[in-house]
Order: structure tokens, then C-alpha cells, then sequence
């Protein structure tokens, strides 16, 4: 019953956030947004026909009430349709969001597992060269961009200059080995520049609860190296590590894959967002911001959920 | 005997020094650091000769049949219409630089002063709002947020940089305020408030500068940010509009590279690879300078 208070709680004081991002994006994307009038109209349009349009559109309605539609619209997942294909926006994005997730998920989960144990290893090692390596290795990684990356190992696993033992582009998945196959290059991408990020972060996070005085204890009464690592540290600092995967999961599932999307030709939810962007799909972009924010809402409730499952001191209040 | 007298005494001199002076002597004695910011000086010595005019003035001359080989004319080739990818490297240096320093410096600033606002104010209205802000707009996708100021703008050359400003505060300022809440606590605020110094001059006086070392550290991370963002952006469509950026060469370079040809984009990968990697060193030293309690 208290975790459900809360969650009411919570999601109430999560309001003023998707009234400001609605706000925002629908000042900067539909009032001064691309004015569709004269794509909708023929040639040498009358007076009274450019007045019938705008009034269709509903540019002729007052700011408020404009705004109004667009939250009644949210709490409603009722979009409309795409300015450009017809579709139903809210269909169009439950096709899109399971291939997005399809893609982005080993890739999110191999880089942070990757990065805790790779963060693991060198604080065990801290100071060493198996550390330094690591961390230099960070570094390097870190300042690689995400778009050489993805072109490089394109080249490299998929072109004829390189191995050619993966798909170019595109995304033609009937089977799980089709599967495997398209979204191969895509993640080892995604891993390889979001590895140096997570290392250093998770070992920043690491090396700080093992300079503490409980795993100096422990280590003192002869608790094994790894045992120490897993049980005294690690569970320790999974505060932090949740944060920091808790937050940037809304982000992964639109703008991660922006990138990788229209760039490999993957029908995700990023490639749609992309092209609503070049072709000014006011529903569509509206449905993407809106949805944002309220899955950043929902993240936020279910992060202080979790603080509350790893570490039994934290109170929901 | 002499000796181990002076070396006392330099120990002394050391430990007496300011916050700034210790940093300085820890920075020069980081060698990746040192390597990192005597290459970004090289970077900033090309750019500025192309902000003078000196070299990188031919960028949009066609003047060389496509796709030539590096010779002693076109030293890294031509790309598929026959500009020196040289010269358009070099100048991209420049673009780099108005990126990163612009964004980093008017970011910072803004970030310090909303952030010090918050933190001396915490628990009141102020802070409310800002909080409110920064969660507004870290949850704005960040494309989408700067095609939507593009349009809003209506093709303002500059959009791409207000975007970035309006959005990497945020980090800056929720730092500054953590800082500030420390800060306004101590006992030279409450000496200044007891003087009966006005709070605004506190703040920008008293407070803000003792903050700057975090204001430091996060404006070298910005930058590189910035430069990064500025490259994904330029390749979607959404950033560099005229002129030429290393992102608008890797862009132009993608259609190449499946027809087998490297330059462009080998060239414009070095370039931007070698700035990121520099910058981050330095950053990474200023930040082991600069932190007491780093613990590493």
C-alpha cells in the first residue's frame, strides 16, 4: 500500500516535467513549426481556399487551445495520422518500438555488463599495468566517435574491402539466425563506444567503495579477493550503476538508435523519428517527445523503486 | 647537506601553496597531460592560421580531377569532386574549434550562474525552477531538440551551437549547485551576509569563483562533447550548414567508402580522433589536478 501511495505520489510530481518538455517541443516544433498551408494547396490557391486549409489544419485556433489538444492527444495516445505515409501514428510507433528494442538491447546490456566487469578488473588490479591498460584503452575508446565507429565496422565486417561476413544495411529478419546477422555490426558499434564511457565511470564508482573502511575490515578478517569484490563492493555501489542504466534508457530507445537506424536503414523507431524530422511529420514528432517524457517519468519512479530493492536503508518518501 | 636543506624548503614552499599553484605543478608533472595539451595548442595554431587567412583557404575549390591519389599537390588526394581533402581538413579545424569553445564557455557560464542560483538558494522557488528546467530539458531528445530549434530559428546559421548551449549546462549546473550548497555554509559567506553584503554580489563574488575549478574541469569535457555532437549532427543534416565541417566530410565520405575510396574519411577520422584524445588527456589531468580527493 505504501509503495503504491508513493508510486501515485510519484507519478503526480512527474506532471510539471511532461508539461514542460509538451510545452517546450510544441512551442519550438508546431507554433513555429514547419507551416503546411501551401503543400496541402494547388496552384494559384483563392483567398478562401488557403483560409479553408489553415482552418483544417487548425492554424487559425488560438494558442491555448492548440496546446490543449496536443496534451488531450497524449493522455490519450491518440496521435492522428502521419502527415506523409497516412498511417496511424500510434500504430506506426507500436511497429517500430519492438524492432528499436530488438536492436539497441544486446548492445545496451553487453556494454554495461562489459564495462562492470572490465571496471572490476582493473580496480582489482588498481594501479598496475592490467589497469592502466584498461583505462588507456578507455580512453581511446572514448574518443572515438560514433559515427567513425559504425562506418569502420561496416567496412571492416561487412564490405568487400573488409571480412563480408554480415549484411551492409538494411533489417530482413524472419528467423533468429537473420536476426543475428543484421544486428551483429550494429552492436559491436554500439558496445565499443559505449565501453569507455562505462568503464571508467563503473570503475570510478568501484575504486571509491573499496577505499572504505568495511572492506578493509573484511579484507582484514580473510575474505577472499573475489568474494570481497562481488559481496562488499560491488553490492555496495549498485546505487550509483542503476542510476546511471536507469537514466539512460529513455534516451537509448530514441536517440541511440537515431543514428544507427538511418544509418544502417533499420525500420526503428529512430529511423521513423529521423525521417518525421526531414519531412517536418508534426503527429509523429509530437508522439515521440510526448511519449519521452513520460517514459522519463515512469523511469524516475521505478529507479526509486529499485534503490529501494538493493538497499533496504533507503525509505520511499 | 645544502641539499636536503633545499629540499625542505621546496616541500614547504609546496604544501603552502594556493588550491591553483599545487594544480599547476601536478598538471606539469602529468605527462599524458602535457602530451594531451601541447597537441590541442597545435590544433589551436592551425586554426587560428585559418582564422587569419594564412593556410586552408582553398577548401571549396575544385581543383583537382576525383578521387586523385595523395601526391606532393594534394597531399591526402581529392574527394569525388575533386577538392583538396588537405585544405578542407585543415579548415575543419577551425569549424572544430568555433564549435567547442563557443559551446563550452557560454554553456559554463550559464551553468555556473543558474547552478550557483539554485544551490545559494536552495529549497525556495529559484530552485525549484531551475530543477524543473534541467529535467525539462534532459528529457527533450537531444536530435529532435536541435532540428526543432533549426526550424524554429529559421535556418540561423548558429542554430546547431545555441541547441548545444541550451542543453550542456545542465551537467555544469547541477555540479556548481551541489558545490554551492557546501559552500554557503562556510564561514566567509557568513562573514559577507554579516557585513551586510548584497546576496547577488556574494554569489558572483564570494561563491562563484570558488567554484571555478569544477568550472574548469566541466568546460574541457564540454568541449569535446560539443565537437563530438557537432560531427553526428553534421552527418544527419541537422549541424555545420555552410562551409565545411569533419562531419560533413565523413558524411561525403560514406557514399565514397563503398566505392573503395579512403581518404576522405581516414583523414577527417585522424583529425577529429586526434583533438577528442588530446582533450581528453588534458581534461583527465586538469580533473587529477584540480580534484583533492581524487582518488585514482
Amino acid at each position: 500500500m505504501d509503495l503504491l501511495q508513493f508510486a501515485i505520489r510519484k507519478l503526480i510530481s512527474g506532471i510539471p516535467l511532461v508539461l514542460g518538455v509538451t510545452f517546450i517541443s510544441f512551442v519550438l516544433m508546431v507554433y513555429f513549426g514547419p507551416d503546411k498551408t501551401y503543400e496541402l494547396l494547388g496552384k494559384n490557391p483563392t483567398a478562401q481556399q488557403i483560409e479553408e486549409v489553415r482552418h483544417q489544419l487548425g492554424y487559425d485556433r488560438p494558442f491555448l487551445s492548440r496546446y490543449s489538444d496536443y496534451l488531450r492527444e497524449l493522455s490519450t495516445l491518440d496521435f492522428g495520422h502521419s502527415d506523409s505515409t497516412g498511417e496511424r501514428v500510434i500504430g506506426l510507433l507500436g511497429r517500430t518500438i519492438p524492432v528499436s528494442l530488438a536492436l539497441t538491447t544486446p548492445g545496451f546490456v553487453l556494454g554495461n555488463l562489459l564495462g562492470v566487469l572490465l571496471a572490476l578488473i582493473a580496480a582489482y588490479h588498481r594501479g598496475g599495468w592490467i589497469d592502466k591498460f584498461i583505462m588507456g584503452g578507455a580512453v581511446v575508446g572514448m574518443s572515438v566517435s560514433f559515427l567513425i565507429a559504425i562506418v569502420g565496422f561496416q567496412l571492416i565486417f561487412s564490405s568487400s574491402y573488409g571480412l563480408n561476413m554480415f549484411p551492409v544495411r538494411g533489417w530482413d529478419v524472419y528467423s533468429l539466425t537473420d536476426y543475428l546477422r543484421y544486428i551483429t555490426v550494429p552492436t559491436m558499434a554500439t558496445v565499443f563506444v559505449a565501453l569507455g564511457y562505462n568503464t571508467r565511470f563503473y570503475r570510478a564508482v568501484i575504486v571509491e567503495e573499496m577505499t572504505r573502511d568495511h572492506v578493509r575490515t573484511a579484507r582484514a578478517f580473510g575474505t577472499r579477493p573475489w568474494k570481497l569484490l562481488y559481496k562488499n563492493i560491488l553490492k555496495n555501489s549498485l546505487i550509483p550503476i542503476i542510476t546511471r542504466i536507469m537514466f539512460s534508457i529513455p534516451l537509448v530507445i530514441i536517440s541511440g538508435s537515431l543514428l544507427i537506424e538511418s544509418y544502417f536503414g533499420i525500420p526503428g523507431v529512430g529511423k521513423v523519428t529521423y525521417d518525421a524530422i526531414t519531412t517536418g511529420d508534426q503527429p509523429v514528432l509530437k508522439a515521440v517527445v510526448g511519449l519521452t517524457a513520460v517514459l522519463f517519468v515512469l523511469t524516475l519512479l521505478l529507479t526509486d523503486i529499485l534503490y529501494k530493492m538493493v538497499d533496504p536503508r533507503v525509505s520511499l518518501k | 647537506m645544502s641539499g636536503a636543506v633545499e629540499i625542505a624548503a621546496t616541500t614547504e614552499r609546496r604544501s603552502r601553496g594556493s588550491l591553483w599553484s599545487k594544480a599547476v605543478y601536478k598538471l606539469s608533472r602529468d605527462r599524458f597531460g602535457m602530451v594531451g595539451l601541447a597537441v590541442v595548442g597545435i590544433y589551436l595554431i592551425v586554426a587560428l592560421g585559418v582564422w587569419f587567412g594564412v593556410w586552408g583557404q582553398g577548401w571549396s575549390d575544385v581543383t583537382g580531377p576525383m578521387w586523385a591519389a595523395p601526391s606532393d599537390e594534394y597531399r591526402f588526394g581529392t574527394n569525388v569532386i575533386g577538392q583538396d581533402i588537405f585544405e578542407r581538413a585543415i579548415y575543419s579545424t577551425k569549424v572544430a574549434f568555433e564549435v567547442g569553445l563557443v559551446v563550452a564557455v557560454l554553456s559554463t557560464v550559464i551553468g555556473a550562474i543558474l547552478g550557483a542560483l539554485a544551490g545559494y538558494f536552495s529549497g525556495t522557488w529559484i530552485d525549484e525552477i531551475v530543477l524543473w528546467l534541467k529535467g525539462v530539458l534532459d528529457s527533450i531528445p537531444f536530435y529532435l531538440f536541435v532540428a526543432a530549434l533549426a526550424f524554429a530559428l529559421q535556418g540561423f546559421a548558429y542554430s546547431m551551437h545555441v541547441a548545444m548551449i541550451a542543453t550542456f549546462w545542465t551537467t555544469t549546473g547541477r555540479l556548481v549547485r551541489g558545490e554551492v550548497i557546501k559552500l554557503r555554509g562556510f564561514e566567509f559567506v557568513e562573514a559577507a551576509r554579516a557585513l551586510g553584503v548584497p546576496e547577488l554580489t556574494i554569489i558572483f563574488r564570494h561563491i562563484i569563483p570558488n567554484t571555478f575549478h569544477i568550472l574548469l574541469v566541466q568546460a574541457t569535457i564540454v568541449f569535446v562533447a560539443a565537437i563530438k555532437s557537432e560531427v553526428i549532427l553534421s552527418f544527419l543534416g541537422l549541424g555545420v550548414k555552410d562551409g565545411v565541417s569533419w562531419g560533413l566530410m565523413i558524411a561525403e565520405s560514406t557514399q565514397e567508402v563503398l566505392a573503395g575510396q579512403f581518404n576522405n574519411f581516414i583523414w577527417a577520422s585522424v583529425f577529429l580522433f586526434g583533438l577528442v584524445m588530446a582533450f581528453n588527456l588534458f581534461s583527465d589531468a586538469l580533473q587529477d589536478a584540480l580534484d583533492p580527493r581524487s582518488v585514482t
